[in-house]
């Protein structure tokens, strides 16, 4: 492949994956079961990708090994509800279409874990999305480093990745324990303690004891949190995750308690509005059924105030099926307006049209704050609502 | 002339005029793709162009599409003669060697430092040697 027997585009790829193999001192190319592949959105990649589109295209280059994208800047059917202009719409289909014509499958979704596409443990992957990345190898086992958008897209096509990082056993241990003392029960607080770890240890592995009531959903919040804060690539949980059960405490040196003082700092943090709220959001990762089921029961026999605006964001496989289409009509209904295929942060159209905005994830509130523009409150959902229905 | 040791990741045989950031940079965001231009208005280089330069800095940060940004950079013809970085990482790497840009990165001295904006460098991938000759100005 590196040659060019199969074509220049190819070549370029496997060099690619060779170079960053040898920069990290990787001794061997290993296969991959699947690829996840970010640089999406229109709006975080710009148009220098449609140039490597082009090389790419010319070959006709094809995946080899199952791969699924990353959320893009819109929902594919409701991007006018979210005042997303043309020019915008046609330049993101045109991205999204690129990528089907490499066989990719346009799940365009940040929780493939939901969705159908569950790595099974000590499978080799190659996913670039950080928080999928998290999960993939802290909840599920699986092995993959945090790879870049070029980088995803050429394990992808190859089917091939460098063996070093997180593929690598002897890496996987956990660097500090963390001893939960603080109350965490709301999906908001799973975030925030999170969030904490991954400010204070960048990088590192953390193994958490004291959780419980450590539901997936729940997960979801914390890993995605550490990974955008810190970069951390793999967790353990004492008594949830896989490889818990094989760690003794006493080998791990280092011991931090995370106290209900850190738990309100992080809360502090994110807590600059002053005025009205006018925009509520959730779904950073995207929301599973159950998630959908929650807001549901929280919102039982109460109506949002009209200068409020609830987004929901989720991925298309779980709003479009079966099971969930009842709650989905019964959150429409509200005035909630449910999107797929995007979120808050990927997409322009929540920086753009709201100033006042709250929501249950450190991550999103990370990102959004960001934003010199924009105020924002992290809370648990419960509350939010609170303030914002009758 | 001052010599210094570096690795080579994508090899090449340039020399230029150095332009030097003292801070990491996000390719996307912070790079013009169509003119090479830097964006950034908190870095000193701010409106300033890598497009034919030696672009110094200490390393790269931000989100991974920086890649396809370096690639771009070549696509519109203002690509950088090379990329001298303290540490390459996945982004540098990758967009360098999608777009055929030399770069290097590992001297044992810190490369902000030692080479001061307007030197003209040498850089040599088969010797691993960057030469810094007298600034111009």
């Amino acid at each position: 492949m590196l040659d060019g027997e199969k074509g220049d585009a190819i070549a370029k790829l496997m060099q690619l994956i060779v170079k960053i193999g040898e920069v990290n001192n990787a001794e061997k190319l290993i296969p991959i079961k699947s690829a996840q592949i970010a640089g999406v959105s229109y709006f975080t990649v710009g148009d220098s990708i449609f140039s490597f589109f082009d090389l790419l295209l010319k070959d006709e280059v094809k995946v080899s090994v199952p791969s699924w994208l990353n959320p893009a800047g819109m929902d594919r059917n409701k991007w006018k509800t979210m005042k997303i202009d043309d020019k915008f719409a046609k330049k993101q289909f045109e991205i999204i279409q690129n990528y089907e014509k490499m066989g990719i499958e346009t799940t365009l979704s940040c929780t493939p874990y939901l969705i159908g596409h569950q790595p099974s443990y000590d499978e080799h992957l190659a996913w670039s999305e950080s928080s999928a990345v998290i999960m993939a190898n802290g909840f599920f086992g699986a092995r993959t480093n945090r790879e870049g958008a070029p980088s995803s897209l050429a394990a992808a096509i190859t089917g091939l990745t460098a063996y070093y990082g997180l593929h690598k056993k002897e890496n996987r241990g956990p660097d500090i324990l963390i001893d939960v003392e603080a109350q965490i029960n709301h999906p908001s607080d799973f975030s925030v303690l999170g969030y904490w770890f991954g400010e204070n240890f960048h990088g590192s592995t953390p193994f958490f004891t004291n959780i419980k009531n450590g539901t997936i959903d729940r997960i979801k919040m914390m890993a995605s949190a550490m990974a955008s804060a810190g970069s951390v690539a793999h967790f353990h949980i004492q008594n949830i995750t896989p490889d818990a059960k094989a760690i003794s405490k006493k080998d791990i040196e280092e011991r931090i308690v995370f106290t209900e003082n850190e738990k309100k700092e992080i809360y502090e943090l994110f807590n600059s509005i002053e005025g009205k709220i006018d925009l509520v959001t959730v779904g950073c990762p995207h929301t599973s059924l159950s998630d959908l089921m929650m807001i549901e029961s929280y919102l039982k026999n109460k109506s949002l105030r009209d200068d409020v605006e609830f987004w929901i964001f989720s991925s298309n496989k779980i709003i479009q099926s079966e099971a969930a289409s009842n709650t989905i009509e019964n959150l429409e209904s509200r005035g909630i307006k449910i999107f797929a295929d995007t979120c808050m942060v990927v997409s322009p159209a929540v920086r753009s049209n709201f100033l006042n905005i709250a929501t249950n994830s450190a991550k999103a509130a990370f990102y959004l704050s960001r934003d010199d523009n924009i105020n924002v409150k992290l809370l648990q959902l419960e509350r939010i609502l609170e303030s914002v229905t009758e | 002339m001052r010599k210094l040791k570096i690795r080579s990741i994508v090899d090449g045989k340039v020399e230029g005029v150095a332009l030097v950031s003292p801070t990491p940079i996000s390719f996307f965001g912070e790079i013009d793709p169509q003119s090479g231009v830097i964006l950034d208005s908190k870095n000193p280089l701010f409106g300033e162009t890598i497009a034919n330069k030696i672009f110094v800095f200490p390393e790269g940060r931000g989100s991974t599409v920086g890649s396809y940004v370096i690639y771009g950079l070549a696509k519109n013809q203002v690509s950088p003669l090379a990329l001298v970085a303290n540490k390459a990482e996945t982004i540098v790497i990758a967009g360098a060697i999608l777009a055929d840009i030399p770069l290097f990165d590992q001297s044992e001295e810190d490369v902000t430092v030692v080479i001061k904006n307007g030197d003209i460098i040498r850089i040599d991938s088969e010797k691993q040697i960057l030469e810094i000759k007298e600034n111009e100005k």
